[in-house]
Formats: structure tokens, C-alpha cells, sequence
């Protein structure tokens, strides 16, 4: 079976190489396999992984603790157990989700809609300002703490004159990148000079992510060529 | 001749992309590897954790970007099992639970570490920002049992933990941006400690994180897995793969040098 | 009722959240668990509806037969025998499973790893240095992808070789191995850091902005057209 499945996974993949030689029904087939394949696991995860253990398991839990409590065998666990039974409200709102799937009632999804962009929406506000705004500040001045003779650090936790050239030019490059994104006034004059210093940080920042992405994208090629070369034909062996 | 050259099919340059990966995948090549900073600050961090300690590791990629997170897994998990420190994985990617499951099943294996003693996996559940907080108040009201179904109150590894509180670090195996999701809400709301180990497209944006501290390390992709497997003595799929790349990427440069230099060529023909 | 109502709740929910954040009161403490197990309890389903249109669209396909509707049967193949098999045996299934490692995790991984042979083709055809700023992009590329992998700080330090004086250990010229790694970590931290803690200071603030339109109700695009 493992021998087969190596194969299956070979022929799909050389399905979908296909493609680089031009698109093709094999890499057709291979795409909407893939497509479905994908949805019936991303069905099963949701249910299997979402929808029992987060709301069926509690609010059945809670209906059997409820069955209990009506037949008269009650204890202090099941009493609370009961609590549960509130979770059919966040269940219900949970369900709108699927008068999407009607065109006469689908103005009921924006309830659960707005429950999940108001909780997001509020829990960012107080943790992006101290996480990205507060923090990313104190990062940009802190370094300028540790530069001595001035300030009094000891002489080892001082900076090297390159550490001092980086914090300075950190400095800068924060203040034009910000100033490249403001477009609340005109671009000129100093302004204009200080998003084009901004630009010139952008553009290296956008190189840097390329040089990056070039080694992201070989990466995924080098494993499925490894693949094919060390799994798929060396289970030739195995075969002949 | 030269608009010839600049307009030559791309599929030539396709057969020579699949030949500087083919050929130094049949003919393997070891090169010396420099380690980074970022890589050897998590390998610290990691290397002073007293035995018994516990790190989270999020698998939050999925299949189509699993060739740099999983050799980083590997590295780490062998690292953390070597030392006796524990190991909980969870997911956020709904197309993942599987791969992650039968990965740190593997890893695990090959360390002869236990389930439910040396690690567990928790599994995946949808909705990101109320999982990452949930598991803050308490992991058990967002993973009930493991990805077995075991309940997690009957496994060993959890009896001690009930939530961040008691997680020395959370690796992000990640190929999207959750790693700033997890610095937001659950470094910044719960003080976890975060580490990244990021696919190589999103290294660039991870750097501010790294400077304010906000993270304690970072394994960049195929490099940083590499690094990683130097520091532990200990190469695998990680060293193995950058050192093919080496030959893709100097064709990249080569190819940009070309095509630069047929450009201005023409340019001056045409002045 | 139609949009009264939802803002109600996007008001409630999102001052619930940032009003708990600074309260330790156990009774706050209490009201901040709860939203989060809302959030645990609605969201599936949102997942669930997301594949399931996704499924629509194909069934669409199939009954306006457009251009290779007949593809869209082998969709269906997929999803109904991944479904079968995985919603009554769940996921830790042998079958579901060998069809996850041997039919989704290969082509998954080889469809986006097309995209090193297009980022070559790229490279070739469209990565010019015709103005200032395309140059600096350019040469930063050059440089981390030269530092990114070993062969780079081989060939650096094969050239420092040839300066004369730098096999003596002691030689100035030692202190400027590995310089590709080297010179691609300090555009990462300090060019690109810059660059992107000035996009991560705007796009935060931005964010921070319009969660508080959303929450007052300024902002409502997410209610949709309609009445």
C-alpha cells in the first residue's frame, strides 16, 4: 500500500508539472482532484475538529446533565454541568451562518459576522497599539540608551560605532517610510524629499523579501524533486 | 540575435532551473554554513531550558509549504527531546492536523520519545484569535482531549499545565502571518515567550519583531533549519536542502546579471 | 433588526473586549472568558460554510455547464470520498489519512512549487535595474540571495584569499570573512527593519482606526448591500 501511495503521489505530481510544458487535461484532473480532495478534508477537520468537540460535546453534555437532573439523580457536578446549556445561544448565532445559503434570509449572517468582527475588533485595539505602536517605538529609540561616553552604561554594553550607524539609520528609515505613507499632505519640499528616503528603505526591504522569496520557492521544489528522486525511483528497486 | 536571447522561450530556462536541482539532488555536495544570529538565539534559549520544561510548537503551515518548516521541526524537536524538555503541538491551519500529527509522531519515534510523556498533539481548532486567547485562560476549554481524543486531563505531559503560564516558549512553524497573531495576543495579552521558524517569504517581516525582542529567536526557512542542524551537529534534510539550492540561486543570479546586461545592450543600441 | 441589530452586537462585543483588557475584576474576567468561548463556538461554522460555497460554485459549474464543467464532477469525487470516509471514521482514519498523505499533501506542495521555475522565468525578463529605486531593489535581492546560501560566503572569502597577507591569521583581511551572510543580516536588520516597522507602525494605526469605526459603527461594509 505504501508502495502504491508513492506512486499515486508521483503521478500526480508529474500531472501537475505537466503544466510547465503547457496546460493540459492532466493537470486539469489533477487540479479540481486536488481542489476536492481538499475540500471533503477541510469538511471533515471543521466538523471533527470544530463544530464536536466545541459545540455538540458541551451542549450534549449539558442535555444529558439536564436528563439527569430531571430524573432526580442529581449532584453539585451535574448542577453545573447545566451551565452549558447557555452555550445553545452562541450555537444558534453559530447556525446563521447558513442562511447564506438562502437568498431570502441571508441578511441572518450578519449576526455571527458582527460578533466575530466586533470581538476582533476590540481585542486589537488595546494589544496592536502596545504590541506594533508602544513597542516598536521603544525598539527604534531604546538602542540610543546604550550609547556612551554620554550616557552612563557600562563600557561592554556600550555600542560599536556601526551598532550607533544602524540605530541612526533606523531612525531615519522608520521616520521617511512612515512620511511615504502619509498622504494626508501634499508631497513636496522636505516632505517630498523624506518619502523619497522612505522609498529608497522600501526598496531595499522589498529586495531583501525577493532574495528571500527565491530561496522559499526552491525550497518547495528541491522536496518535491527529492521526492520524486529518492522516493519514487528509488522504489524501483522494490518493483523490478 | 540579442531580442532572440531576451525573448527565448521560458521554458529553456525551466529545463535549467530542473537541472541545477536535479543534479545536486543525485550528486550531494556539503558546503560550509555560517550560523546566524537569529538561529543562535533560539538554539541558546532552548539549550538553557532546565529538563522538564515545556515549549508549545504551532505546525501552522500546510502541505503546500512544508519543505522549510518540517526539517526546523525535526531540529527542534530533536534538540527539546535530547534535553528532556517537553513538547505540546497544536495547529491553527485546518489542512494540517494530519501532516503535523504523523510528523511529531516521526520525529518522535526516531528520538524514542513517548506520547503523552515527551510530547502530545493537541490538534487544530478553527477561529485563530479565540483560540490563541482561549488557551490563555485555559488550554483545556479550547482542547478538551488531543487530536486522539484522548482527554487531555488523562495525559501525563498536561497535568501540570493549565495554561501559558506554565509554557516556557511557543515556536511558530509558520508560512502565513500568525506569527504576529501570536505576538499580539499572546505575547503582548499573556507574556508568553515566542520564537518564529518562518518559511523564507516572509523572513523580512519578522526582522522589527526580532530587534524589539518581541521575539527571542528566529529560524529563517532552509537556512535557518541548516544552521540549526549545524549547532546540534546533526545535518539533515535542512543541510541537505540548502546546499541544492546554492546552485538554483547562483542560476538566478546568473540569469538576472544576464537579462540586465541585455537590456542595457539594447538600450544603447537603440541611443 | 436587519442592521440595527448586528451593530448592537459588534458595539457590545468589541467594548467588551477592550473594557476587560483592563479590568482584573474576576466578574470582568469572567465576561472576557465567555466572549472567547463565543468566538470558539461560532467560528466552525463559519468554516464550515466557507468550504461548503466553495462546494456550490462547482455544483453551478456542473448545471450552467461552463468551459470544463466536466472537471468539476472530479471535484465532487474528491470531496464526497474524502467526506465519507472522514466524517463517520473521523480523521485519524487509515484511509482518509492515506489519501491525505498520497493524493492532497503531493499536489499541494508541486502546485505552488511551480512557482520556482515562473520566479526564474521572472528574474530573467522583468528584473531590470531601469531606475534608481529599481537598483537599490536589485541589489538587495542580489546580496540576501548571495547570504542566503553557502556558496556566497564561499566565494567572498575564496576572493579575500587573493588579497596578499591573508593566510596570516592576525591579517585585518579575517575580520571581513563571511561577508555575504554578514552583509545580508545587516540589510534584514537594519534597511529592511526599518522599512518594515515603518509599514508595521502605519498598518497598525490604520487597523486601530478602523476597529474603532467598526465598533462605533462608522464603519459597516461588512453588513453588506442591502437593506
Amino acid at each position: 500500500m505504501e508502495l502504491f501511495g508513492i506512486w499515486v503521489a508521483a503521478f500526480l505530481t508529474l500531472c501537475i508539472y505537466s503544466f510547465l510544458y503547457r496546460d493540459n487535461p492532466f493537470y486539469r484532473f489533477a487540479e479540481h482532484l486536488f481542489v476536492g480532495i481538499s475540500v471533503g478534508y477541510g469538511i471533515v477537520i471543521a466538523i471533527h475538529q470544530g463544530v464536536i468537540p466545541l459545540a455538540w460535546q458541551p451542549l450534549s453534555e449539558a442535555v444529558s446533565a439536564l436528563w439527569t437532573e430531571i430524573t432526580g439523580e442529581t449532584t453539585p457536578e451535574i448542577r453545573s454541568a447545566l451551565w452549558g446549556l447557555f452555550k445553545i445561544i452562541p450555537i444558534a448565532f453559530g447556525l446563521l451562518f447558513f442562511a447564506r445559503l438562502s437568498p431570502r434570509h441571508n441578511w441572518l449572517v450578519r449576526y455571527p459576522i458582527a460578533i466575530l468582527i466586533g470581538f476582533g475588533a476590540g481585542i486589537a485595539i488595546p494589544n496592536m497599539l502596545q504590541a506594533n505602536i508602544f513597542e516598536q517605538t521603544r525598539a527604534t529609540i531604546e538602542p540610543f540608551g546604550a550609547i556612551g561616553p554620554f550616557v552612563d552604561v557600562p563600557p561592554e554594553a556600550r555600542l560599536s560605532a556601526l551598532d550607533i550607524f544602524g540605530a541612526i539609520l533606523m531612525v531615519i528609515g522608520v521616520i521617511c517610510t512612515l512620511t511615504y505613507f502619509f498622504f494626508s499632505v501634499e508631497h513636496r519640499g522636505p516632505i517630498n524629499w523624506l518619502s523619497k528616503v522612505g522609498i529608497a528603505f522600501l526598496m531595499i526591504g522589498f529586495g531583501a523579501a525577493f532574495g528571500n522569496t527565491v530561496m522559499g520557492r526552491l525550497a518547495l521544489m528541491i522536496h518535491r524533486v527529492g521526492f520524486l528522486i529518492n522516493e519514487w525511483i528509488g522504489s524501483f528497486g522494490a518493483l523490478f | 540575435m540579442l531580442e532572440k536571447f531576451m525573448n527565448m522561450d521560458r521554458r529553456i530556462i525551466f529545463i535549467l532551473v530542473a537541472l541545477v536541482v536535479i543534479i545536486p539532488t543525485l550528486i550531494p555536495v556539503r558546503l560550509p554554513i555560517t550560523v546566524s544570529e537569529p538561529t543562535q538565539k533560539l538554539y541558546d534559549f532552548i539549550e538553557e531550558l532546565p529538563s522538564g520544561s515545556t515549549i508549545m510548537m504551532a505546525f501552522d503551515y500546510g502541505p503546500s509549504s512544508l519543505a522549510e518548516p518540517e526539517p526546523m521541526a525535526k531540529a527542534v524537536m530533536q534538540h527539546c527531546f535530547s534535553k528532556g524538555v517537553r513538547v505540546i503541538g497544536m495547529t491553527l491551519y485546518p489542512n494540517t492536523p494530519t501532516l503535523a500529527d504523523k510528523l511529531m509522531r516521526k520525529i518522535a519515534d526516531e528520538n524514542n520519545a513517548v506520547y503523552g510523556q515527551d510530547y502530545v498533539f493537541l490538534g487544530y481548532r478553527p477561529g485563530t484569535l479565540p483560540v490563541i486567547l482561549g488557551m490563555g485562560t485555559n488550554i483545556a476549554n479550547v482542547f478538551e482531549t488531543d487530536y486522539a481524543k484522548t482527554p487531555i486531563t488523562e495525559i501525563p505531559i498536561m497535568e501540570n499545565i493549565t495554561n501559558y503560564d506554565q509554557i516556557d516558549l511557543l515556536l511558530d512553524l509558520s508560512a502565513g502571518s500568525l506569527t504576529e497573531a501570536w505576538i499580539i495576543y499572546a505575547n503582548t495579552r499573556y507574556g508568553l515567550k515566542i520564537a518564529a521558524g518562518v518559511t523564507a517569504v516572509i523572513i523580512a517581516q519578522m526582522y522589527p519583531y526580532l530587534q524589539s525582542g518581541q521575539l527571542v529567536g528566529m529560524l529563517p526557512g532552509y537556512l535557518g533549519a541548516a544552521q540549526y542542524e549545524k549547532l546540534l551537529n546533526a545535518p539533515g534534510d535542512g543541510t541537505v536542502g540548502l546546499n541544492t539550492a546554492s546552485f538554483a540561486h547562483l542560476l538566478i543570479i546568473v540569469l538576472v546579471i544576464l537579462g540586465n546586461v541585455a537590456f542595457f545592450i539594447r538600450q544603447e543600441r537603440e541611443a | 433588526m436587519k442592521r440595527q441589530v448586528p451593530l448592537a452586537l459588534c458595539f457590545l462585543f468589541g467594548i467588551a473586549m477592550i473594557l476587560t483588557q483592563f479590568s482584573p475584576h474576576s466578574y470582568s474576567q469572567a465576561v472576557y472568558r465567555e466572549v472567547i468561548v463565543w468566538g470558539l463556538i461560532i467560528s466552525p461554522f463559519a468554516l464550515v460554510l466557507a468550504v461548503a460555497t466553495l462546494a456550490q460554485t462547482h455544483v453551478s459549474r456542473i448545471r450552467f455547464r461552463s468551459e470544463h464543467w466536466q472537471y468539476s464532477i472530479v471535484v465532487f469525487v474528491g470531496m464526497i470520498t474524502m467526506v465519507c470516509v472522514g466524517v463517520p471514521f473521523g480523521p485519524k482514519n487509515s484511509v482518509f489519512e492515506w489519501l491525505y498523505d498520497n493524493v492532497q499533501v503531493p499536489m499541494d506542495a508541486t502546485m505552488f512549487s511551480l512557482l520556482a521555475f515562473f520566479i526564474a522565468s521572472a528574474a530573467f525578463r522583468a528584473f531590470r535595474a531601469r531606475a534608481f529605486e529599481a537598483t537599490l531593489l536589485l541589489i538587495a535581492a542580489m546580496i540576501v540571495m548571495l547570504g542566503n546560501v553557502p556558496v556566497g560566503d564561499l566565494f567572498w572569502n575564496k576572493l579575500l584569499s587573493l588579497i596578499p597577507g591573508s593566510d596570516n591569521p592576525e591579517s585585518w583581511v579575517n575580520s571581513f570573512a563571511d561577508g555575504a551572510s554578514r552583509f545580508r543580516q545587516w540589510i534584514l536588520d537594519i534597511p529592511n527593519g526599518a522599512a518594515r516597522r515603518g509599514i508595521i507602525l502605519g498598518v497598525s494605526l490604520g487597523v486601530i482606526s478602523q476597529s474603532i469605526r467598526i465598533i462605533l459603527g462608522i464603519e459597516r461594509s461588512y453588513l453588506g448591500g442591502g437593506d
